[in-house]
């Protein structure tokens, strides 16, 4: 009996291990078909964004590599259903808007999103001059209690990261956000919210200044 | 012909419609003579067998050349009834202006349209311009000025249902005019390959009857205005 006993403990045991085996590799194999599908996609992403996630701004289009992938993925949808990207100023988002409309499936966004977040963070060249980083270090402490003290973005807060991304960017998404030419539609509640943040800046020195600051974040987090 | 297949929208559909037609029928029919001809004549002059081979003809006999001089005089006078048909839809749509009842931009980009009304006041860069993105209503039977521009690369203009095709291009305001005579949601796009997006910028016309116009101008209106009769600005 003993031996019975124990012959089926084993075999439950050898059940369950292949089970999960199974399981983690289909999980795993799912995975990797994401992420074979993300890369087949980001090829048009890539025309304006660049192979390497670097971006252009001569196409108005920002670096994202290594960039989260809650934000992308959350971006792309709001750019897809137009509460992003549809404002007549928003030279950039309307251009964003109809090319997110190539992804036909929340599968696919995550699939992008996922292969974006995946790609090795890149340090786009700095464009914008004068700035002042110190006086933008003083102006950040607010926005460190969101995007955080590193500008590493904090998914709780709904704050992307700031590090890594193009300088003029920042500079330009802060100026639309200032303008209400981003944050104008209520049902997009977190870019509403940062156009009042936005307000917190009061003029354009200020913003360069600030975005100056972010720049030296990302050379600290340099190994 | 094309009406089967797709609604003439504007008043000067039916004008682009007809000429289409004849340039259709009358090539239609050259096409089928010509290629009748010549089918006629390679059945008729075959040689097969021991018979010969076939001859090159210099075709300087008057009996030869006809075959040449009559079917051009022919088509010469076909083409001055597509040449007069061309000429009048071309005065009609694209040089002669009609007095608007109201007035819109049109202004393009990489890769989305914008709309602008000039509002209740009726004069555009005022305070009460209504914006639309990818969105242009219309008032039917509403004579209308449409001032298109390009913000970066060459666009088209394109509406189908109102026959209408009118290249964008930056740095120049092009005045143009249509009158819609349908009722409903029809088709704009560009026209004119403009970038990697240009498949993907489509927009909706609506057209609506006027007093729904109205209301829709009054409710869109950023700057809230007692009732008025609208007015034509001065661009």
């Amino acid at each position: 009996m003993t031996r019975q006993f124990s012959i089926i403990r084993v075999s439950r045991g050898v059940l369950l291990a292949c089970v999960a085996w199974v399981a983690l590799f289909a999980a795993s194999q799912a995975s990797a078909n994401d992420m074979a599908r993300g890369k087949q996609l980001y090829a048009l992403c890539a025309q304006c964004h660049t192979e390497n996630g670097m971006g252009a701004q001569l196409y108005l289009a920002p670096a994202i590599a290594g960039l989260d992938e809650w934000y992308v993925n959350a971006q792309l949808l709001n750019f897809r259903s137009g509460i992003r990207g549809t404002n007549w100023q928003d030279v950039g988002g309307l251009r964003m808007h109809p090319m997110s409309r190539w992804l036909k499936s929340d599968e696919d966004v995550s699939a992008v999103a996922a292969y974006v977040s995946a790609m090795p963070k890149v340090d786009p060249p700095a464009v914008v001059e004068g700035g002042d980083p110190v006086t933008g270090k003083a102006l950040y402490a607010t926005c460190a209690s969101c995007h955080g003290p590193e500008g590493q973005g904090m998914k709780t807060m709904n704050a992307p990261p700031l590090v890594h991304m193009s300088d003029w960017y920042l500079v330009s998404s802060l100026e639309k956000f200032k303008a209400g030419i981003r944050g104008w539609n209520p049902q997009n509640t977190n870019a509403v919210m940062m156009r009042g943040m936005s307000n917190l800046l009061p003029n354009e020195q200020a913003i360069k200044d600030v975005v100056a600051y972010i720049t030296t974040l990302n050379v600290q987090e340099q190994p | 012909m094309i009406q089967s297949y797709l609604a003439q929208g504007s008043t000067y559909a039916g004008d682009i419609d007809f000429l289409f037609d004849m340039i259709f029928w009358i090539v239609g029919v050259w096409f089928l003579i010509s290629s009748g001809v010549f089918f006629w004549l390679v059945f008729k002059f075959r040689v097969s067998g021991n018979e010969g081979t076939a001859q090159y003809i210099t075709g300087e006999e008057k009996s030869q050349k006809r075959w040449i001089t009559i079917p051009h005089l022919l088509v010469l006078v076909c083409d001055v009834f597509i040449i007069w048909g061309a000429v009048r839809v071309w005065y009609d749509i694209k040089q002669h202006l009609p007095e608007p009842d109201r007035e819109v931009r049109v202004i393009t980009q990489q890769w989305a349209w914008t709309f602008v009304h000039p509002g209740q006041d009726g004069n555009f860069d005022t305070a009460d311009d209504i914006h639309t993105v990818n969105e242009l209503r219309l008032e039917k039977d509403a004579v209308y000025h449409y001032h298109l521009t390009s913000n970066d690369v060459m666009h088209d203009f394109s509406v189908p249902v109102f026959r209408l095709k009118q290249d964008a291009i930056p740095g120049r305001v092009i005045t143009g005019w249509f009158t819609p005579t349908l009722l409903g949601e029809f088709d704009i796009q560009c026209a004119e390959i403009c970038g990697i997006g240009h498949g993907l910028m489509p927009a909706r016309l609506v057209v609506e009857s006027a007093a729904d116009h109205a209301a829709w101008m009054t409710e869109q209106s950023p700057v809230k205005f007692a009732a008025v009769a609208p007015q034509v600005g001065e661009n």
